[in-house]
């Protein structure tokens, strides 16, 4: 019961209690939903404005809708991460380059290292959340703009990027022996359940469900929220306030690194260049999900909806050959109207500005 | 006789199915300081805001001079003399004293470059105007919040303005400035400026007001004379009387909570205006409230951080005790163990999550009790939550609202029930009841009565003296960081201002 309640926190203000009467405002109930009316009124869209062929509407064919949520599932794993760095009022500028860095010493130590599947996953997992340690405890000790610091970040994955890489594309091959990664890594290009379900999609939804747990049935995810909410008063109540930061980075420093290993796996090679821009995407998705990019407030559920609402359209533009230009500014188009409808809110609930 | 400067008649506003104002009449004449007060909700916002052109009445006429006018926006009522000083002032702190003035009207030369000197010239002959010496050049930033308060009223005034609306002008100002603010304020009246004044300080109206409406409900509840008895302005304002705004005292005190004797707190590094507590000595017992008086800058507040380990950086010297045991208060962690909490003067800056939801406000003090293993318990949080309503009475008694939305007395209430829920030993109050309605204050009052009663110690820090003197069962002065004086509950106001400011009584 009260765990489905806490689980409709799906935006603005996070509830979770009990609630003798509700007022409901149309808007708020519009924003709370905002990225899932989103994602189904782009689903609506593509139906109607897609190609058919003998009549099948192409943009509900089994193999289009793997690809869309396929392409997802990177961004979307980095987004998920993001989703709690926002909603203490931060910001992660570096999580593209972590995962470019990622993909490149995941290759690097399966093909000139040598190591094996499992070593190879532990250590760059373990090496991302460092990465956000490091960029959290900078931030906190140092008292400096998230935004800096990870913007810092982003230079310098980028930079030990190239020098593992070597500015090269390191190729991923398959087989038994030195030089080759095991076969069983070339999964994650693959669809499971009868050739349907992408690997890198189950491995996106496994994440988002645990992050969505943590962050709504944890003490740790009540911490985010009131770090966020007003990091005075949560330091005045006995928060932990530096240790949320610091745990916060090294989720997207975590999540970075997974979409990294997802990434050499599907494309089977590591560049230092991958991910480039990701980081954009991810806020954007996140915004669109309904979280505020003041702190306080947002879901989960609204960051899985706008990521995938954002691939559906670039897919059903994409269908009926219309230009990455074009597609950008729809982009746009849907962060402003995003924003402006949660300003909207806001300003109803006499939150001002 | 003259029609009135300004007047409304039958004035009513509706948002949505609220009705905000039910038929409104109010005057104001020349020359005259009318004072209209009201609780949080009264209405008196919305009238303002009718009269400075944020709002269009629904019904209801506005007139100048006795002609009708009528406000599509703040400019036009700018244009017709009518100016409004906002509580947050709208001042840039990182301009200039000039620069603030003629924001939106520059003084320019030719060729389009900003002519400063020009702009500082008039600037300083304004301020003079009004015997305020304030360095043109300065950055409003570096000017205390009643020199701030001066400048907006210059700049509102610059506009030419017949009719001046000042939103609780005083609530951020010390003794000395308020002083001040009154004495332009009586200048300004009588050279013809009429002066709307809001303000939640009741004793403030009898030195300041020509007149008194007290708004109630969207309605004129009374309009009265200045000198009118406090009770009086306490039964129009709450509609039924008060029988007392101040709980009886406690008749016997427990054992001793807090105790300091010569107590010091070192700083780190030495800060300008931050009054570090040097040679304290007093005592906190169980069930006992004791107040903290003294001028701006005596060290109430710092006294309070310090104790909570929230001000600057530094160590305790002396002897602190909690329980007759020595304890080092040197972070909030230590505090919270020694089961101290802290309700601080600013609410919205550091006491609440205000986009957040009540509920989730209220239990943040108490997160760990409530998620055993690391997991949130639903039931245990409702439980928390359901106790802080039976407890204090939130309106709207709506947990899932945000908290940002509630009037300042209900937000205040919810800063208190927090902290309470944590079942503290010792309670350190800091201005409880700052931008605070009459109504809130005395369920405030009442309600750390009730709790001492049970075993709370409570000190609180006051700039409000009456407060201090209704609410405690001691108070103790402080001057320099340290104590001078301490007093009984009830003693008379002049005597605790006298010690304040090293005087003979």
């Amino acid at each position: 019961m009260s765990d489905q309640r806490i689980e409709g926190t799906a935006n603005s203000v996070p509830s979770g209690t009990a609630a003798p009467r509700r007022r409901v405002d149309p808007l708020a109930i519009v924003v709370r939903f905002q990225s899932l009316i989103g994602l189904v009124l782009v689903a609506i869209g593509g139906v109607i404005f897609s190609p058919r062929r003998h009549g099948e509407i192409l943009f509900l064919n089994p193999d289009n809708i793997a690809n869309i949520v396929r392409a997802v599932s990177e961004t979307g794993i980095i987004a998920i991460g993001m989703t709690f760095v926002i909603i203490t009022a931060g910001i992660d500028l570096s999580v593209g380059a972590v995962l470019g860095l990622s993909a490149v010493v995941t290759a690097t130590m399966m093909i000139s290292g040598g190591f094996g599947l499992i070593p190879t996953i532990l250590a760059v997992l373990v090496m991302g959340i460092v990465f956000g340690v490091v960029q959290g405890t900078i931030s906190t000790r140092f008292r400096l703009e998230p935004f800096i610091v990870t913007l810092a970040g982003l230079q310098a994955a980028r930079g030990l990027a190239l020098i593992v890489s070597g500015n090269q594309y390191i190729n991923i091959s398959y087989g038994d022996g030195p030089g080759l990664a095991p076969p069983v890594f070339a999964v994650l290009g693959e669809r499971l359940f009868d050739n349907t379900v992408p690997v890198a999609t189950i491995v996106f939804i496994i994440f988002a469900a645990i992050a969505t747990l943590v962050l709504n049935t944890t003490r740790f995810g009540r911490y985010v929220y009131a770090v966020g909410g007003n990091e005075r008063a949560a330091r005045i109540s006995g928060v932990p306030v530096s240790m949320v930061k610091i745990s916060v980075y090294a989720i997207t420093g975590f999540a970075s690194a997974l979409a990294g290993i997802v990434h050499a796996g599907q494309f089977n090679f590591g560049s230092a260049n991958d991910g480039m821009g990701y980081e954009l995407t991810a806020i954007a998705a996140v915004v669109i999900g309904g979280t505020s990019l003041f702190g306080g407030a947002g879901s989960m559920v609204g960051t899985v909806a706008g990521t995938i609402m954002l691939g559906a359209l670039a897919n059903i533009l994409q269908l009926n050959n219309i230009t990455p230009a074009t597609q950008l500014l729809a982009t746009a188009a849907i962060i402003v109207l995003a924003a402006v409808l949660q300003s909207l809110v806001r300003r109803r609930e006499g939150l001002g500005r | 006789m003259s029609a009135p400067l300004l007047s409304v008649t039958g004035a009513v506003k509706r948002f949505g199915g609220v009705q905000a104002l039910r038929g409104v009449d109010f005057d104001l004449k020349a020359g005259e300081i009318h004072a209209l007060l009201g609780e949080n909700g009264a209405g008196k916002s919305t009238l303002m805001n009718l009269l400075s052109g944020v709002y269009t009445p629904d019904e209801g006429e506005i007139r100048i001079d006795g002609k009708p006018v009528t406000f599509n926006n703040p400019r036009e009522a700018q244009a017709a003399g009518i100016a409004t000083i906002f509580q947050e002032l709208d001042l840039v702190p990182s301009l200039d004293v000039a620069a603030n003035l003629f924001l939106g009207r520059e003084l320019i030369r030719p060729g389009g470059v900003l002519d400063v000197p020009a702009m500082r010239r008039e600037a300083k002959r304004r301020l003079e105007a009004i015997e305020l010496a304030i360095d043109p050049a300065r950055l409003v930033a570096d000017l205390s919040i009643g020199q701030r308060q001066v400048v907006a009223i210059v700049k509102a005034l610059s506009y030419a303005s017949r009719v001046l609306i000042m939103d609780e002008p005083t609530a951020a100002l010390t003794v000395g400035e308020v002083e001040r603010l009154f004495e332009i304020m009586r200048k300004l009246a009588a050279s013809g400026v009429g002066i709307i004044y809001i303000s939640h300080r009741l004793e403030e109206v009898p030195e300041i007001a020509d007149r008194v409406t007290v708004m109630r409900d969207g309605r004129v509840a009374g309009i009265t004379e200045p000198h009118a008895p406090q009770a009086e302005l306490v039964r129009l304002l709450v509609g039924r009387s008060l029988d007392e705004l101040y709980p009886a005292r406690a008749k016997s005190a427990g054992k001793t909570l807090l105790s300091l004797k010569d107590a010091s707190f070192r700083l780190a590094r030495e800060s300008a205006g931050w009054q570090p507590p040097s040679g304290i000595s007093l005592e906190v017992r169980q069930g006992e409230i004791v107040g903290l008086a003294g001028i701006m800058g005596a060290g109430r507040t710092e006294l309070l951080s310090a104790l909570y380990g929230t001000g600057l950086a530094g160590r305790w010297q002396g002897e602190v005790a909690v329980d007759g045991k020595p304890v080092r208060l040197d972070s909030i962690n230590a505090a919270r163990k020694a089961g101290i909490a802290f309700v601080t003067d600013d609410r919205r800056g550091s006491g609440l999550m205000l986009r957040m939801a009540v509920g989730l406000n209220l239990v943040m003090s108490v997160i760990r009790r409530i998620s055993p293993a690391g997991l949130m318990s639903p039931r245990r949080q409702a439980e928390a939550v359901t106790r802080s309503f039976g407890q204090f009475d939130i309106r709207p008694k709506n947990p899932d609202i945000a908290v940002g939305a509630l009037s300042g007395g209900n937000q205040q209430k919810v800063v208190l029930a927090k902290e309470i829920l944590g079942n503290p030993r010792l309670l350190l109050l800091d201005e409880p009841t700052r931008g605070v309605d009459v109504g809130a204050k005395g369920e405030i009052y009442a309600r750390l009565r009730a709790l001492a009663a049970q075993g709370l110690g409570i000190l609180v820090a006051s700039s409000e003296m009456p407060e201090l003197i209704g609410l405690c069962d001691r108070i103790v002065v402080l001057r320099q960081g340290r104590n001078v004086a301490e007093f009984n509950g009830g003693v008379d106001e002049h005597t605790v201002l006298a010690a304040a400011n090293g005087r003979e009584a």
